[in-house]
């Protein structure tokens, strides 16, 4: 629904490219990396300034460290208040109720207030990019001075979720209306933002703010974030000292377990064989359960994740994130690489020799091909490789049968559904949920359940259906790494491709 | 003269106007349309209609060429498809990074190269002059990214010497500004001061044995003075290459640029690229052949100079 994987589709691929390969200056070199100042070394470059064009993959860091969401995430991706002190859903939850901070301000000393984020949540609503987490949010209006309400067209179980994600960041209205945000930040974050030390596309500098409501969540004085994204030259950075934070590699956790860094991890996205034509309608044989299964059953997910992934992930067939509540261990191993009964039920299936078809190429998966063209060459199936550039591909893919994917994750399990099953996306062109009654049931019971265990309860039997169809091959899911120096601590969150300055901690 | 900077002018500009163009179509040929790339996996189509409108890709390819032409014409190359940033505002940005680096490195060439060249012109077959020739075989076989890895390792790392990435502003420290770009020029002209030195040897040794030196010696010049007229006539030659040099060191600011993190063209290149932000690969083409042609006339300028011959042609 809401999410950005660009970032997430260059920083899965540069990982495994860098796997299979191999600050500015302003700090004094061979200063070592202490812990007085954060100096965050982050993958991207800030999208934009202005919430609403901004990008949830690597924004976060930036964007946390000047503007106050209303909404946050805890370290369980769990919506928590922010300066929305609390909220209520309305029995048909088709309207929400936020009750609002008011104590404060934004930097050009503009008060936060309902107007402020009605403002605010029409300015998001109309971006283009943040437009994408409110599509069921019909209206927005100022109840009094610090209510606001929002009326949805349709029930939305992951609005919160998105909300908290990146997509509530809360800016000056003047700022808003004046379009300036495109040139720099006004917002009423922890930090603010000091232009005069940071150099564009390579430093960023942020000053604690004298007097923040969370001050106590933001206890480093001065954040240094430098956009690097060749991981080598970041992890070059980190071992200079320049950076006490990163990013990282998987294959550089013996050099890091070595230095003796902390190294945090967390699910970030799948990566396997997405069946954009489960009903066959291109390639006939794919409608066939059968064949989903027995390709499923061929792919050797552990030594692809050993080779191509350093091991950074998790074995599985499901796509809900491994630790999230919908997963279930006892249901993984369904797929255990089996040549044999791959064989079997393509034969079964009517298809003994394989079958050919058309798959999509771009370099940034050229990592995982050779095992794909070994292992669908074992079964028979004979791919026509389509190079293509990684724009092209995200814009190609979709009209073919099935192609390599390595997809972001979401840290909620309504978000997961929405994203991954119930609606149309580039990796997810034909959803075909209608084709499949007994899903769309199991997709309806969970959509109309109560968030709970009852909703839980209701995606878990969604989930196991769906590896039982082999609605995806899923390999593996893969983990995002971030060493931090000692007396640094990193809380990845799924579905954040780079955790907000909340997650990054002392300790 | 003025006829010939005239034509020099005209042919630059030609060139600038062919390469654009050939660019933009290229690029909307071969990126297509970028929406689905820029606005992430959940776009709406509605979303990504609203996207098209907004940059202008919905209108006929033409139209948004002459727009952009019309409007490059002035020095406004539009805004970033990504970040909805003027163009011209980000590569002004990024230039003085690249112009820091390549012109360090020239200037390193140059300095190193002359050095180097004279005193194996001055005496072919002597130590340095076989040391130049291991050199350059060497330095020729190893790729870019390996020597700056290198550097890096142990100027960075291990003796701590030198930021290992990242850029300062010679606004925010002069010092500062050296110490960030010295790896970074120095792993980008090693090959230029091979290149420069081997150019400038063999022109030596050419010149060095014509009939006017021997007579120049024969009329009891000092060596000094025989050796400064050897150097201006070897020189042409080395002026070219240091030309070329720096026009493939613009090229060769890209590996540079990514190993040392470096806020440069060559890495706003990469990433323009990467995600199909026709606008800005427009404009850093625009830039690149503007710095090309600007080179390659005030090469003309100086040859000509040099030699009269050279105007006529």
């Amino acid at each position: 629904m809401t999410r950005t994987r660009t970032a997430a589709l260059f920083a899965a691929a540069a990982a495994a490219l860098l796997a299979i390969a191999g600050c500015t200056g302003s700090g004094a070199a061979g200063a070592g990396a202490g812990t007085d100042e954060l100096k965050a070394g982050v993958f991207l470059d800030v999208t934009s300034w202005d919430p609403a064009n901004a990008d949830i993959g690597f924004d976060g860091p930036y964007l946390s460290a000047v503007y106050d969401p209303l909404v946050a995430l805890d370290k369980d991706a769990k919506p928590v208040p922010a300066l929305a002190k609390s909220w209520d859903w309305s029995a048909d939850r088709l309207t929400l109720t936020m009750h609002l901070r008011d104590d404060v301000a934004f930097d050009d000393g503009q008060k936060f207030d309902s107007a402020a984020a009605v403002e605010n949540l029409n300015h998001l609503k109309a971006g283009t990019r943040s437009g994408q987490a409110y599509t069921d949010v019909k209206s927005v209006e100022a109840k009094d001075p610090s209510t606001v309400v929002l009326h949805l067209s349709e029930r939305d179980d992951a609005l919160l979720y998105f909300m908290g994600l990146g997509r509530s960041w809360m800016a000056s209205p003047k700022a808003i209306k004046a379009n300036s945000l495109a040139n720099g930040p006004d917002g009423s974050g922890p930090y603010t933002f000091d232009k005069a030390s940071s150099q564009p596309q390579s430093q960023y500098v942020f000053k604690k703010r004298a007097k923040h409501w969370d001050s106590a969540t933001y206890p480093f004085p001065t954040v240094r974030l430098f956009p690097i994204t060749d991981q080598a030259a970041s992890f070059n950075a980190m071992l200079s000292g320049q950076l006490n934070v990163q990013f990282a590699n998987a294959a550089n956790l013996p050099k890091a377990q070595q230095n003796g860094w902390n190294v945090a991890k967390k699910p970030a996205s799948w990566v396997g064989v997405q069946f954009a034509d489960r009903t066959g309608s291109q390639v006939k044989a794919l409608g066939d359960q059968r064949v989903r299964q027995a390709i499923s059953y061929a792919f050797d997910a552990a030594g692809i994740l050993k080779a191509v992934g350093n091991d950074a992930g998790t074995v599985t067939d499901q796509l809900w994130p491994s630790g999230s509540q919908v997963y279930d261990p006892a249901g993984n191993g369904k797929y255990k690489t089996d040549l044999a009964k791959a064989k079997q039920l393509l034969a079964e299936a009517g298809y003994p020799n394989g079958f050919s078809l058309k798959m999509p190429m771009s370099t940034i998966f050229q990592a995982w091909q050779p095992a794909a063209e070994q292992t669908f060459g074992q079964l028979g199936i004979k791919v026509d490789w389509q190079n293509m550039s990684m724009p092209d591909y995200q814009k190609n893919a979709p009209t073919y049968p099935m192609f390599l994917a390595v997809i972001a994750m979401d840290g909620n399990d309504m978000a997961t559904l929405t994203d991954q099953v119930t609606s149309s996306q580039w990796y997810n062109p034909k959803p075909s949920v209608d084709a499949f009654p007994e899903v769309k049931a199991l997709v309806q019971k969970a959509e109309q359940a109560q968030p709970g265990p009852e909703q839980t309860a209701a995606l878990k039997e969604l989930n196991g259906k769906l590896v039982d169809l082999a609605w995806w091959n899923v390999w593996y899911q893969a983990d995002n790494l971030y060493f931090s120096v000692k007396g640094i601590t990193v809380t990845p969150i799924t579905g954040m491709m780079f955790p907000t300055l909340r997650f990054i901690q002392r300790g | 003269m003025l006829t010939f900077i005239v034509k020099r002018l005209v042919s630059g500009i030609l060139l600038l106007v062919l390469v654009t163009s050939g660019t933009f179509f290229l690029a909307h040929t071969a990126v297509g349309d970028p929406t689905a790339g820029l606005l992430g996996n959940s776009a709406t189509p509605a979303q990504q209609a609203a996207l098209r409108a907004q940059i202008g890709y919905d209108r006929p390819l033409l139209v948004q060429f002459w727009d952009w032409l019309s409007h490059a014409a002035t020095g406004d190359f539009g805004t970033s498809w990504r970040n909805f940033q003027p163009v011209g505002e980000q590569i002004a940005l990024r230039v003085p990074v690249t112009l820091s680096v390549v012109v360090a490195a020239t200037l390193l060439a140059a300095v190193l190269g002359v050095l180097v060249g004279v005193v194996c012109g001055l005496r072919p077959g002597g130590v340095v002059d076989r040391v130049l020739k291991l050199a350059s075989v060497v330095l020729f076989a190893l790729p870019g990214f390996w020597v700056s890895l290198v550097l890096v390792t142990w100027f960075a790392i291990q003796l701590q010497w030198f930021p290992a990435v990242g850029y300062v502003s010679p606004d925010q420290s002069v010092s500062g500004w050296l110490r960030s770009i010295a790896l970074p020029s120095i792993s980008l002209s090693l090959g230029a001061i091979v290149m420069i030195a081997e150019q400038l040897r063999n022109g030596f040794l050419q010149v060095a044995n014509q009939d006017f030196v021997r007579t120049l010696r024969a009329r009891g010049l000092s060596s000094r003075r025989v050796t400064t007229h050897v150097l201006r006539n070897a020189s042409p030659s080395a002026l070219t290459v240091l030309a070329l040099m720096f026009v493939g060191l613009l090229g060769g600011a890209v590996v540079v640029e990514i190993v040392f993190n470096l806020p440069g063209i060559g890495s706003l290149t990469q990433s323009a690229s990467q995600i199909g932000d026709i606008p800005v690969l427009l404009g850093l083409t625009a830039v690149t052949v503007v710095f090309v042609v600007i080179v390659n006339f005030l090469l003309d300028l100086v040859l000509g100079w040099v030699n009269p011959k050279v105007r006529d042609r």
